[in-house]
């Protein structure tokens, strides 16, 4: 990998982005309805006294934390789908950069993003129901950086459908995490679903993180080890992902760039 | 040494052989003309070229590298424009330039990308958004990236199609200065015959996916026989008739011009002929074969 291409690659879609209001805007539009709807719906029932604020801590916490899995999924597939659009893939691999390094920077945009949005979002939470998700710590920079990795994971096998099948099936560039959600348990314990259900959770990394935030705010907090196997489980998933995509990127070169597009 | 060198390529699509072992190499400073009749395979050749496409067997080495295992490598000195290739078309001239320069190891690359808009004169263009831009200024800066760094082997697909005449000629001046300056190495696809004619050393046709032919663009237009005589005639016309009859060839009469398909080796003996019977004219001209005749013989010729 060269650092001067993944730059070139940063800069491309850092243009695209400052040009392009709807992607702009949708870093912060989305946290903000979510928190919004949410947030006042948890104030009513805090108020009506069916919620304290820990639970509502554990909500709004869980639409902040999700912001990571959305964004690692949906900046691999819309960037893919831009360049689809766009018919620029053909530019970008006709040039040295390598698949990996195209991927790489997908992957790196969306901590930027999901940074960005999830500081936004965090902020939102205090000012309008001062509900500090920082008060669960440097934990978060962990759970953070799993959930990532769970987005990347959806990322790369959409991207891999999309190149194979091409855009017909772009839907899924933006729902595709939102299949998975159920079992996450983003906004309730795991132990409320059926139990098949909680045995398919058992194999959603993300699901830990959620369970392990909503213990910590209930005063149970969950060592980090407890992450390790998930993590590893989300890892063994990225590098099945991986392959898969880079199948389908072979696949589609035998039948040229061109014909995706 | 050749800076490319193809051999035995095909490609089949589902069963489809579109690429059925062709052979060719380029020179380094030479310009190759691909040409040949839509779906003869010269936008796969190409795309096989640059790595973009997978071919079912053969080989393409290019400055002495294997493509399938050093494409990374291998186009750091190539590159290539297509009008049938976007760019994203929110960004503007510069920052598509920008980011695309990137992808190489440029020495100095603000100096470069300046050079590159005085160039291509993108000076007025600049700051504006390709999605703002003609379909010609778009292939002007498409043609302006595939330069950036500065590539030793371009491939450009239909590289003046949608420039007016003016700029096309200039980008033609350009590419012909290119290799003589630089020693660049050309290939390109065009269906604007004159243009190929004007830059290439040699044309490689391309037909039903085999190469049907390879040679200089004169050498080429001389594999046509026949050439057309036009005289405006004065005095004896129907003695030129019998002397058609005679020699059974074609004539076309059209406002008072009489067109006489012939072949080329025979017109010295054919005119010679014309002065004996005292058949005269107030006009001639001859016009010999060119690249576009032995092109269109070939496109529509089936059992070629």
């Amino acid at each position: 990998m060269k650092l001067h291409r993944l730059w070139g690659l940063f800069l491309r879609y850092y243009y695209n982005l400052l040009r392009s209001y709807d992607r702009l805007t949708d870093m912060f539009f989305w946290p903000v309805v979510d928190l919004l709807m949410w947030g006042l719906t948890s104030q009513y029932l805090v108020k009506t006294g069916a919620l304290n604020n820990n639970i509502v801590l554990a909500l709004l916490g869980g639409i902040i934390l999700w912001i990571f899995p959305w964004r690692g999924q949906y900046e691999i597939t819309v960037s893919l789908l831009e360049d689809l659009w766009n018919r620029n893939l053909v530019n970008l691999f006709a040039t040295p950069v390598k698949f990996i390094e195209w991927i790489t920077t997908l992957m790196l945009i969306g901590i930027i993003k999901a940074a960005v949005s999830f500081a936004f979002a965090s902020m939102v939470a205090i000012l309008l129901y001062q509900t500090n998700i920082y008060t669960l710590g440097l934990k978060l920079l962990p759970w953070a950086g799993l959930l990532i990795v769970f987005g990347w994971v959806f990322g790369l096998l959409v991207s891999g459908i999309i190149l194979r099948y091409g855009t017909k099936i772009q839907t899924l560039a933006w729902t595709a995490i939102h299949l998975i959600s159920p079992f996450v348990g983003v906004y309730y314990s795991i132990s409320t679903l059926p139990a098949w259900a909680q045995r398919v959770a058992a194999y959603v990394p993300a699901s830990y993180v959620f369970e392990a935030m909503r213990s910590e705010i209930a005063g149970n907090p969950v060592p980090l080890s407890a992450l390790l196997a998930p993590f590893l489980l989300c890892v063994f998933y990225l590098v099945i992902a991986l392959y898969l995509l880079i199948r389908s990127y072979d696949h589609i070169l035998k039948r040229g760039l061109i014909s995706v597009e | 040494m050749p800076i490319l060198e193809v051999k035995n390529l095909t490609k089949t699509f589902k069963s489809t052989p579109i690429i059925k072992g062709i052979s060719f190499d380029v020179a380094e400073g030479e310009i190759l003309g691909i040409l040949g009749p839509n779906g003869a395979g010269k936008t796969t050749t190409l795309q096989m070229l640059l790595g973009i496409l997978t071919p079912t067997s053969g080989s393409i080495s290019i400055f002495g590298k294997d493509v399938a295992t050093n494409k990374s490598n291998i186009l750091e000195s190539v590159n290539f424009s297509s009008t049938y290739v976007d760019m994203p078309w929110r960004l503007s001239v510069k920052e598509n330039l920008t980011w695309s320069s990137y992808l190489y190891m440029i020495p100095d690359r603000k100096k470069r990308l300046k050079q590159i808009m005085e160039l291509f004169r993108l000076e007025k263009i600049w700051n504006l958004p390709v999605a703002a831009l003609s379909a010609g200024q778009k292939t002007r800066v498409n043609l302006a990236r595939s330069m950036v760094n500065y590539p030793r082997l371009l491939l450009l697909d239909e590289p003046t199609a949608s420039l007016d005449p003016e700029v096309a000629s200039y980008m033609r001046e350009f590419f012909a200065r290119q290799r003589e300056a630089y020693n660049k190495s050309i290939i390109l696809t065009s269906h604007n015959m004159s243009e190929v004619e004007e830059l290439c050393d040699r044309v490689l046709i391309l037909k039903d996916g085999l190469v049907f032919d390879v040679d200089t663009p004169a050498n080429l237009a001389k594999k046509i026989e026949d050439c057309y005589l036009s005289l405006r005639l004065t005095k004896n016309a129907s003695k030129l008739d019998e002397l058609i009859r005679r020699r059974k060839l074609v004539i076309t009469v059209n406002e008072g011009i009489t067109r006489i398909e012939i072949k080329e080796k025979m017109l010295p003996l054919f005119l010679y002929e014309l002065t004996k019977l005292n058949i005269q004219y107030s006009e001639i001209s001859i016009d010999k074969p060119n690249l576009e005749d032995y092109f269109m013989k070939v496109a529509k010729d089936k059992s070629l």
